[in-house]
């Protein structure tokens, strides 16, 4: 069986929608089975042959369209009440006292995760406690972008000038396929993320891992790479703690070796993925706003060493 | 029944009103928004389009005068009244001209911010589909002076001027919406 | 007998000059020749948009695979969509209504014959603006929905976008002053005693269409003006950094776009409405209900844009109200479904290749309205909107609904408009290949979309299935391809050697099978008494005259 992420639900607010879901499609799919059923039994038959009589002709029936009319109509109607009630239970009003705990913002191609009450700054993935709920503020930074989670949180679009919310909330720890559902440009393929979801000791851990600033190298390869690094058009664009990289036009970068992919998903986090990204961005992700900066080979080793030093 | 001329017409007068309905609502929405710069309030002047409005609406008298000249089949009467009704509509159009002229010079134009955006786009249009009204005016008021009355001329006649009410009366709506609505 | 002139016929036409070849088309004002152009360039486009989804198709035929860059990739998804709703689903279905329209109320023409022309001709110049982007820094790539801001200037700066927006903008204005055409048509030159309650089904639905398009293209032209206005002249209508909305340009865009979606349905509507019943040998089952619930589709129709917007954060106030909107829409549409399949019921059904479209079309337009259904229920839209599951159910509804009508309707009138029968072994294998192709494509699809597979993508990971998924998929859009070539050889062989049709081939009632194949110029000599639905059956069983009989089962 394929692994349907919508039908797996991991969290109480996707399990509200899949039962609906599943519901549904049992409801949709006899129907599709009478109309099959009346079709395939007129045309086998009422198939001409020869020597059949003609047809009767016949106009109509009232009481048959009245049937048909309002026999949908019941059904559309219960249908409605577990619409209402399904999206209370999937997507809970929000109140003006619940705390707001993480804002993601979605940029052309890669998203930024602010944690409001630590003060952790992330990119593309997400961690979270097990068995929290969490409200998300979702903000654009350029263009309308959508979160969505399957197996954990409906779709929610990212519209500039428009903050929305959403419960971000997960019932096992393990980690689950983000992706951007609406489209928003070039490389819209290669905007996904993860999000993590950790026991409670385990999550306080990696956060404060990620408020530590990242010590700086003091010799080899990656100290030249952090020479490199804060010496040239990178801080212009990315945050390293520590350095005077303090943008966040790219993802924040100061613990990128603690990641499991570079650039939105596009590749797994090794040193060799990350030296051929640093020498050509578009051979991994085609148009990315990374530019090529022509690094020749050691630079590109010096700066993927001190990259791999940010854990 | 209506003539098959008029029946052309008031569909496209209704594709025009659908049309007018996006741009009103548009300039409605980000009118009730509000937000910096000029606004209809600070840079508009009611008094000076209102006096140039009367010119439109009375072109509409004029035009029905023309109509009403032409069913009781007094010609020349007919081809005056249309000469009158483009005069007013010409008038009105220079006084938008001479009001865009002035907003533009004091720094209130298309980008300036929303409200110029909305207002010269929904201004914008209307004035453009009086000057197709008048080139229409012009066409029938030359057809006029030339040949018989034929029955097709006289749905050209009707349609012409039925498209005129019609620009006449979004005039109404746009001038109530954006010159009055701000100052109430 | 009786018979009488066609209407409009005492008036001269504008160009009853005889022109000789080429330039008796291009200057051609006949409303029989307007429809075949209009047919033919939607069949020109439908290869050129099919083109391009085989290329898409074989991008996403593997995971991670660099067969096309991604901004080809998305001017190619926006190109498909824009060429097939724009210039094949809606002129082709326009053809049909400009050439059978006159010929089914028994007209000499259309109302307004040059304007006619026109609108043809305006239509074409858009299709060419639109194309014409490939040769000046390359296509639009925001979609056929262009969403602010990503349209704007800020982050799409390459003219596509203007190509786009004015290519439409003429497109709309061509086919709104062709639906004026038609509903002045309608309602100024039936023949004597063809009263709106005798108007042939697809003419009644052809009428409300072009009421649909009068108060949903101009929505269209307003929005693309402002959106111009923001692109040449820096305006802010839709950029949220100086103030302007991007949830403006979506209420716009689906204000005209859910109409948009009837529009491209409610003629194949329309052809099923006359196809259905000639092969069952019955008259349509509850012809008032069938042309009833059309109006009412129409009127809905207009206020349901919200189901396309569920994603955005409305409020759950306006989903529960577009929500209970859209399901409504699922009643008329049922309507439709079960007169059509009683229709059947009794009858004694001809398996020609059109009546095998139709039935393929009831069958897989049921598909595509049930998933439709689940994007009315907003907790499940919230999960499947912008997946493959919405792409497979779009396109159920317009390749398994609009197409597979299209094909019922070209299989049916090809001898009315040509004199000669199509191939109907060729027209068999068409089918078998359609069917097959159409769901080995899109069927699977709703999977992908349930497995979290969003649409709009270039590539995608080599995630469990996804591979296999995708692969059958594009193997299934190959299948299509062969059909597709079926279809233009039979056509293609037909024209030339297909077996002479005869005036009435299907025995059928409406009064284009009155008069010959290929009509003459001026349609009717005389236009036969119309005192009932089938003034053709009337005429060969005076006996069994439909009024009377109804009447009579009534009491």
């Amino acid at each position: 069986m394929p692994e349907i992420s919508t039908l797996n639900p991991l969290s109480p607010f996707a399990a509200q929608i899949s039962h609906l879901f599943v519901a549904m499609l049992v409801v949709l799919g006899a129907i599709f089975l009478l109309v099959l059923g009346i079709v395939t039994y007129a045309i086998v038959k009422y198939r001409d042959r020869p020597g059949a009589p003609p047809p009767r002709q016949t106009f109509g029936s009232r009481n048959l369209e009245i049937a048909w009319t309002l026999g949908p109509i019941i059904l559309l109607a219960i249908i409605f009440v577990f619409t209402v009630q399904t999206m209370r239970a999937s997507d809970p009003p929000i109140s003006a006292d619940d705390p707001l705990q993480l804002r993601i913002i979605g940029h052309q191609w890669w998203w930024e995760a602010d944690y409001l009450k630590s003060g952790v700054i992330a990119a593309n993935e997400i961690h979270i406690p097990v068995g929290q709920r969490w409200l998300l503020d979702l903000e654009s930074a350029d263009v309308i972008h959508d979160f969505w989670v399957a197996e954990l949180v409906r779709k929610i679009d990212m519209v500039p000038g428009h903050p929305n919310h959403v419960w971000l909330e997960a019932d096992r720890p393990g980690t689950y396929f983000g992706v951007c559902a609406e489209f928003c440009g070039n490389e819209h393929a290669w905007m996904r993320f993860r999000v993590i979801a950790q026991p409670l000791a385990d999550f306080q851990r990696w956060q404060q891992a990620q408020l530590r600033v990242p010590p700086s190298p003091t010799g080899g390869a990656a100290a030249a790479g952090l020479k490199l690094f804060e010496h040239n058009t990178c801080v212009n664009c990315h945050t390293i703690a520590g350095t005077p990289g303090n943008q966040q036009i790219g993802p924040d970068l100061s613990h990128l070796a603690s990641r499991t992919t570079i650039a939105a998903g596009a590749a797994d986090n090794t040193p060799g993925n990350l030296y051929r990204w640093l020498k050509d961005p578009n051979s991994i992700k085609p148009d990315t706003h990374m530019p090529n900066f022509q690094l020749s080979d050691a630079d590109a080793k010096a700066l993927t060493a001190y990259l791999e030093t940010l854990k | 029944m209506m003539s098959r001329s008029k029946l052309a017409t008031s569909l496209f007068i209704l594709s025009e009103a659908n049309f007018f309905a996006i741009l009103i609502i548009a300039y409605v929405y980000y009118h009730a928004i509000g937000g910096g710069g000029p606004t209809a309030r600070n840079s508009l002047d009611p008094w000076r389009t209102g006096a140039f409005s009367v010119s439109l609406f009375a072109s509409s008298v004029t035009m029905w005068l023309a109509d009403r000249s032409l069913r009781r089949g007094r010609r020349r009467g007919h081809q005056l009244w249309l000469i009158v009704t483009m005069l007013l509509g010409a008038i009105f159009l220079v006084g938008q001209g001479t009001e865009y002229a002035h907003l533009i010079l004091s720094g209130v134009t298309w980008s300036a911010n929303l409200f110029g955006t909305t207002f010269f786009t929904l201004t914008g249009f209307h004035g453009l589909h009086v000057f197709a009204g008048l080139c229409a005016l012009a066409i029938v008021t030359l057809v006029a002076q030339t040949g018989e009355l034929t029955e097709r001329r006289r749905q050209a006649f009707e349609a012409v001027g039925l498209y005129w009410h019609f620009v006449d009366g979004v005039w109404i709506v746009i001038f109530t919406i954006v010159y009055l609505w701000a100052f109430i | 007998m009786n018979q009488v002139m066609a209407p409009g016929a005492e008036a001269a036409l504008p160009a009853s000059e005889p022109h000789e070849g080429l330039l008796s088309w291009v200057a051609s004002v006949d409303h029989k020749q307007i429809g075949i152009m209009y047919m033919l360039g939607a069949l020109v486009f439908f290869g050129i948009g099919g083109i391009e989804a085989l290329l898409m198709r074989i991008q996403l035929a593997v995971p991670n695979n660099h067969f096309l860059p991604p901004d080809a990739y998305n001017q190619l998804f926006t190109m498909h969509g824009t060429t097939m709703i724009f210039l094949v689903v809606m002129p082709m279905l326009t053809g049909f209504t400009i050439y059978l329209v006159p010929l089914m109320i028994g007209a000499r023409d259309m109302a307004f014959p040059r304007l006619n022309a026109l609108s043809f001709w305006i239509q074409i110049f858009g299709g060419i603006v639109l194309y014409f982007s490939f040769f000046d820094g390359g296509a639009p790539d925001n979609g056929w929905f262009s969403y602010a801001p990503l349209s704007e200037n800020a982050f799409s700066s390459l003219p596509g976008q203007n190509y786009w927006l004015l290519g439409l903008a003429a497109i709309g204005i061509g086919s709104l002053s062709g639906a004026i055409n038609v509903i002045v048509t309608v309602l100024d030159l039936r023949a004597p005693g063809m009263s709106l309650r005798r108007l042939p089904l697809f003419a009644w639905m052809a009428f409300v269409n072009s009421w649909l398009m009068v108060m949903a293209l101009p929505v269209l032209n307003g929005a693309i003006v402002m959106l111009l206005i923001d692109r040449l002249l820096n305006g802010n209508f839709f950029t949220p950094a100086s103030g302007g909305s991007a949830l403006l340009w979506q209420h716009f865009f689906w204000a005209f776009g859910h109409p948009e979606v009837y529009i491209m349905i409610l003629p194949a509507f329309g052809i099923i409405s006359e196809v259905i019943p000639v092969f069952s040998g019955k008259p349509i089952f509850g012809y008032g209900f069938v042309a009833a619930s059309t109006v009412a589709i129409a009127f809905l129709s207009l206020a349901v844009w919200g189901h396309h917007m569920f994603a955005v954060g409305l409020g759950h106030l306006s989903e529960v109200f577009f929500g209970a909107a859209s399901m409504a829409i699922a009643v008329p549409t049922g309507v439709k479904i079960f007169n059509w399949s009683a229709t059947m019921y009794g009858g004694r059904i001809r398996f020609t290749t059109s009546m095998m479209f139709a039935v393929g079309f009831l069958l897989m337009f049921t598909i595509g309205g049930l998933s439709g259904v689940s994007f009315a229920v907003v907790p499940l839209d919230w999960q499947l909107t912008d997946s493959y599951y919405l792409v497979a159910h779009l396109h159920y509804v317009l390749f398994g609904g609009s197409i597979f009508g299209i094909f019922a309707g070209i299989y049916y009138w090809f001898p009315k408009i040509t004199g000669r029968m199509l191939s109907e072994s060729w027209g068999k294998w068409h089918f078998w290949l359609t069917l097959i192709g159409f769901n080995m494509t899109f069927l699977i699809q709703h999977l992908l979309g349930m497995m979290g597979m969003p649409r709009r993508v270039w590539t995608y990971p080599a995630l469990p299935d996804w591979a296999a998924f995708n692969l059958i998929s594009t193997i299934g859009a190959f299948l299509l391809l062969l059909a597709t070539l079926v279809f233009i050889w039979n056509l293609f062989i037909s024209v030339q050697n297909g077996a002479p049709a005869g005036d009435n081939p299907w025995d059928a009632w409406t009064l284009e099978w009155a008069t010959t194949s290929p009509p003459a110029v001026y349609n009717f000599d005389r236009v036969p008494p119309v005192h009932g639905r089938r003034p053709l059956w009337d005429l060969a069983h005076p006996e069994m005259a439909d009024e009377a009989m109804e009447r009579a089962a009534r009491s």
